[in-house]
């Protein structure tokens, strides 16, 4: 392999220049790595060298050069390109790049000691290791790297080139003279503007910006006397009106309470841990009130909706209902005469006369006589009505009294009304079931009480029932789309 | 003539509502924004008297609103920052379907918020006002601060409402503003007079939720916002007006005897001096430090006019009562078993004065221990107890809360472990002259006005003397019963009466009176040993025998009552026979 011969005489002389030649090249190309011109003509130079080894073997080109030589015109561009012979060039430089690829560079210039090894054979122990780490490999397969990611390793050992622009710095020429005239004027003693300036700049308030940010419901929380100060924008009103930054005062009337009753409600006596016998007697009856009271509500829609006895089908009715139709009845009898009827008023309608001139003369005086007697009567009876002035008197004094009588039971009303929950929206309030313990519930000592009832839902009905929020009822789930069954295939495949 | 047709619907009521939708829309808000801000402005819905005029000749039922209201509601700067945190939630969302972590985190750090003071002041334009209205902030705070911290609302607000109610309490404490307690089945009542305002608050008990579904807890989250705002402001006003520091700081005395070594097993450092004030047994630093008793100066009193002369006396009495309320339990030393309400015990025990401690396992901030030979009373809730000490009582819980109501040091006896308790009367009842009031009442009532508890004793043995005829058996465990009774009685009598003594600060009168000869009667003596063996075989029975004995005794019993009735069937028949011989001789 060593000695190859090149038939390209463009190289012959380098042939002679020996090892000194190839280590000037070298050291040139050191300094001067991203030249690529450079380094193709050193890789060029280090192939002509008699120690350099050729990966490929070139018997192919030594034949084909060995053929009739073709005469073309060179004195165009075309037939240069076309048909000066580069293959061999174009094979070693593809060779310089594939030693360069797999090994990190030329195979000539390494030395002896990384290319070779004395084979000395295995050493036992060595085998015994080998052994060993076959065992062990075949355990522990996992410590071995995927193929994917061999495959995706970068495998040449060239390094890539460095990146030209990550060393440059835009505006460099100018922000070095303006580094130097900086240092100048420091050597000088003369502060710059902006740094003069700095100490007469306002500290950055950090605190005022946390203030802001604070939640309501943080725990640390600061308070202050809020009633005590007055209020601390004593700026100019009409700047306040004009910017919106004044707080409208609120009407007097929104301080009122929509209802009369206290905001909480003590459970009656009987409600106590250990209650008194009577008063507990006496809560457990109104419990038991308010349930009877549902109860007969809830009965009173089942009677309504019940059956009613003689709606319910009979022999007669049923028998009835399949021979409708086909028996016929003498309805059509009742029904001519009735058209007759009919027939006849119609009739009298249209007979009605005209009437004579006599006949209303008649009339009129009739009706002015019939006038004239009910205005005597009138009269007369408001000359007796002198007579009744006592019985007329105390009649008026009745009504009197009865409108006051009914004005008094309104205002009663109304004034019950301000204790009750007022309708304030599509729900009616419904009052809370009454916490009750029954007798044997009744907790010996306060160790072993079982507290009744919710203190939440008290919280909550209170507030609805003082007309604070309206009554709602929790909203319920709606389905938009339908719910559509699809069996599994694994079901599918069961059944 | 006729002019304008005139349209129905543009004058009068109509236009004075406004619909809930409508108002929304005006404001632009959503709905629950809106409640939001109807709750935190104090503005309630309204029935108006004519609902088909307001509504346009519809019936449907609607939820109205003064449309004066809305107006109203249209100058507050909150409602921008409603709209501003409906923007914010919006940016927040995008930011992470876009996974933009910087751009979450730097939303989330410029958080709109929003001030509830102006809102507090414009509410309640004077510290009275808003204590007049504090009985549902203290309900609500109470309640939030016993919510398990499971995200039901937020933790913040949990421990927010926790500081304030403990600062409350602390206030009360040092007040001595508590006036009534009553243990309800649904939670405990307390009543305090602050600044002449009776305030009432229920607190729930421990570890009691369930959480009701059909509340909506975003309302209650509201109103506890606004709350939390308006107790935190009362409390640093009331507690200035004590001169005590705000926040409550422990006194220097007090906090240095709570100093314990291993603090960090009850609680975090953070959390460590709000569970230490908590615990509610040492007192508050003041502002100004002064001597530990100061004798308030009794303020002069001028009768203001002739006339009022009675009413002033009336309040003087009344005046001096409380005082002697206050400083109810001063003096006594009270120790706390495990199984009693700490929290509350504590609070009410020290309204009054008294020194409380427990066990140091149940709560940080024990002051003494078990050992403690000064204690003179341990609130035991258990039918038993081992190891006893001489020289205190133990006694029931319910015995302070009675004492609290009855306004005086109720003996002991009725409440001592093992005894079925008198009953728990509601104090927020005010009986009028003439209404049933429960025997228990009435005793009280006379303890109060220092008369000695009568016993009903003699009726009884009348009643028994009568029955007299009954059988041999019956006799004799009667007899024994009254003798036994005779004795604790006595032991009774003699107790009331130390107690008495003690309660009104004198010392116990320690005499040697000489010793009186006991006259035994020997056939009595005879008698009560053969009832007493009697009564041991019958315990020492079997089951099955006992059964037997058992009916035997009843037939027996049944035999006796029957002849009874007949007899004075027969009796009175009789004595109407005499009544119409004698009769028949006139």
């Amino acid at each position: 392999m060593l000695g190859r011969e090149y038939k390209s005489c463009r190289w012959r002389h380098h042939l002679h220049s020996g090892a000194s030649a190839l280590k000037k090249n070298k050291r040139v190309s050191f300094f001067q790595s991203f030249n690529m011109a450079a380094a193709r003509r050193l890789k060029r130079v280090a192939a002509s060298q008699p120690g350099f080894l050729h990966l490929k073997s070139t018997s192919d080109s030594i034949d084909s050069m060995s053929s009739r030589r073709k005469r073309v015109n060179k004195n165009k561009k075309k037939n240069w390109n076309k048909h000066s012979d580069i293959i061999d060039v174009e094979e070693f430089l593809e060779d310089v790049r594939h030693q360069e690829r797999t090994t990190g560079g030329l195979l000539s210039e390494k030395s002896d000691d990384s290319l070779f090894f004395v084979d000395v054979g295995q050493s036992k122990k060595a085998e015994q290791k080998a052994e060993s780490i076959e065992g062990k490999k075949r355990k522990g397969k996992t410590s071995r790297p995927l193929r994917i990611d061999l495959i995706l390793q970068h495998d040449s050992l060239v390094p890539p080139p460095k990146d030209v622009l990550a060393y440059q710095q835009p505006n460099a020429k100018k922000l070095r003279r303006i580094a130097q005239k900086a240092e100048q004027l420091a050597a000088k003693g003369v502060v710059p503007r902006r740094q003069k300036q700095l100490p007469n700049r306002r500290p950055v308030d950090r605190k005022a910006k946390k203030a802001v940010t604070e939640a309501n419901n943080n725990p640390d929380r600061e308070y202050y006397d809020i009633w005590g100060q007055e209020s601390k924008d004593s700026a100019d009103p009409w700047y306040l009106q004009q910017t919106g930054k004044k707080l409208v005062t609120r009407p007097e009337k929104l301080n009122e309470k929509p209802s009369v009753l206290p905001a909480v409600e003590v459970i009656a006596p009987g409600g106590s841990y250990n209650p008194d016998f009577f008063s507990h007697q006496a809560l457990l009856q109104e419990a038991h009130d308010v349930e009877v009271k549902k109860q007969k509500e809830e009965d009173k829609i089942q009677r309504q909706l019940a059956i009613n006895k003689e709606d319910r089908a009979t022999e007669e009715t049923t028998l009835r209902e399949q021979v409708e139709g086909l028996v016929e009845e003498e309805n059509e009898e009742d029904t001519a005469p009735n058209e007759e009827e009919g027939g006849v008023a119609v009739g009298a309608i249209a007979l009605a006369e005209k009437k004579t001139e006599r006949q209303r003369k008649r009339q009129k005086a009739d009706k002015i006589k019939e006038q004239q007697r009910l205005s005597d009567r009138r009269q007369t009876e408001q000359r007796q009505q002198l007579f009744q002035l006592r019985s007329i008197k105390s009649s008026i004094k009745q009504q009197e009294k009865k409108t006051k009588d009914k004005q008094k039971l309104r205002k009663a009303k109304q004034e019950a009304q301000k204790g009750q929950p007022r309708r304030l929206g599509r729900l009616k309030f419904q009052a809370q079931d009454l916490e009750v313990q029954l007798s044997d519930e009744l907790a010996g000592s306060l160790r072993q009480l079982k507290p009744e009832g919710s203190v939440l839902k008290d919280r909550f009905k209170s507030l609805q029932k003082r007309n604070l929020i309206e009554p709602r009822e929790r909203a319920k789930f709606k389905r938009i789309h339908k719910l559509k069954y699809v069996e599994k295939r694994a079901f599918r495949e069961i059944t | 003539m006729g002019g304008l047709q005139k349209k129905k619907f543009e004058r009068g009521s109509a236009t004075n509502y406004i619909t809930r939708n409508k108002a929304r829309k005006k404001l632009q808000l959503s709905l629950p924004d809106f409640r939001r801000l109807c709750i935190l402005k104090g503005i309630y819905p309204h029935e108006p008297k004519h609902k088909k005029k307001v509504n346009k000749g519809s019936t449907a039922p609607r939820t109205f609103y003064l449309l004066k209201d809305i107006r109203f509601l249209l100058h507050e700067p909150i409602v921008g920052k409603f709209r501003d945190y409906k923007v914010f939630v919006r940016k927040l969302k995008k930011a992470y379907g876009k996974t933009e972590w910087s751009a979450v985190e730097r939303l989330k750090e410029n958080k709109p918020t929003y001030k509830l003071d102006h809102i507090i002041k414009e509410r309640y334009p004077t510290f009275i006002d808003a204590l007049r209205d504090i009985d549902d902030s203290l309900c609500m705070c109470f309640l939030f601060s016993t919510f398990a911290r499971t995200g039901k609302c937020h933790v913040q607000t949990i421990q927010l409402c926790r500081r304030l109610t403990v600062e409350w309490m602390n206030y009360v404490i040092t007040a001595r503003a508590l006036r009534k307690v009553f243990i309800s089945i649904k939670g405990i009542y307390y009543q305090a007079e602050v600044m002449g305002q009776l305030i009432t608050w229920l607190v729930p008990y421990q570890f009691s939720h369930d959480h009701p579904t059909d509340v909506d807890y975003r309302v209650m989250a509201t109103f506890t916002e606004l709350y939390t705002t308006l107790l935190g402001f009362i409390n640093f006003r009331l507690y200035h007006s004590l001169n005590l520091l705000y926040p409550p700081k422990l006194d220097s005395k007090s906090e240095s005897e709570l100093k314990e070594e291993n603090e960090e097993d009850y609680a975090l450092n953070s959390e460590c001096y709000l569970e230490k004030l908590s615990a509610l047994s040492a007192s508050l630093a003041r502002v100004v430090s002064t001597a530990e008793e100061e004798e308030e100066a009794e303020p002069d009193q001028f009768p203001i006019e002739g006339e009022d002369l009675e009413k002033m006396e009336e309040k003087e009495k009344k005046q001096k009562e409380q005082e002697a309320q206050k400083k109810l339990f001063e003096g006594l030393k009270f120790y706390l078993n495990r199984e009693v309400p700490r929290e509350s015990l504590a609070f009410v025990i020290r309204c009054f004065g008294g020194e409380v401690s427990w066990d140091k396992s149940v709560c940080i901030g024990s002051t003494y221990e078990v050992t403690d030979e000064t204690i003179t009373h341990q609130i035991v809730d258990r039918p038993n107890i081992n190891k006893q000490y001489i020289n205190r009582y133990y006694i029931q819980p319910q015995w302070v809360y009675d004492c609290i109501n009855a306004k005086i040091l109720l003996p002991v006896e009725d409440y001592f472990l093992g005894v079925t308790l008198p009953p728990h009367l509601s104090p927020f009842v005010e009986e009028k002259d003439g209404d049933y009031m429960p025997p228990e009442k009435v005793k009280i009532m006379a303890l109060q006005r220092g008369e000695k508890p009568v016993h009903e004793q003699e009726d009884d043995d009348e009643e028994e003397g009568e029955d007299d005829d009954e059988g041999e058996d019956e006799e004799e465990e009667d007899d024994n019963e009254d003798e036994e009774d005779d004795d604790a009685e006595s032991e009774e009598k003699n107790l009331k009466k130390m107690e008495e003594q003690r309660s009104q600060g004198k010392s116990l009168q320690v005499k040697v009176t000489p010793g009186k000869m006991k006259v035994q009667n020997p056939a009595r003596l005879e008698q009560e040993e053969k009832a007493e063996e009697k009564r041991l075989a019958i315990m020492m029975m079997k089951k099955k025998e006992k059964y037997l004995y058992d009916k035997i005794m009843f037939g027996k019993k049944r035999k006796i009552r029957e002849a009874n009735k007949l007899a004075a069937k027969r009796k009175a028949y009789d004595d109407a026979e005499k009544a119409k011989k004698k009769k028949a001789r006139k």
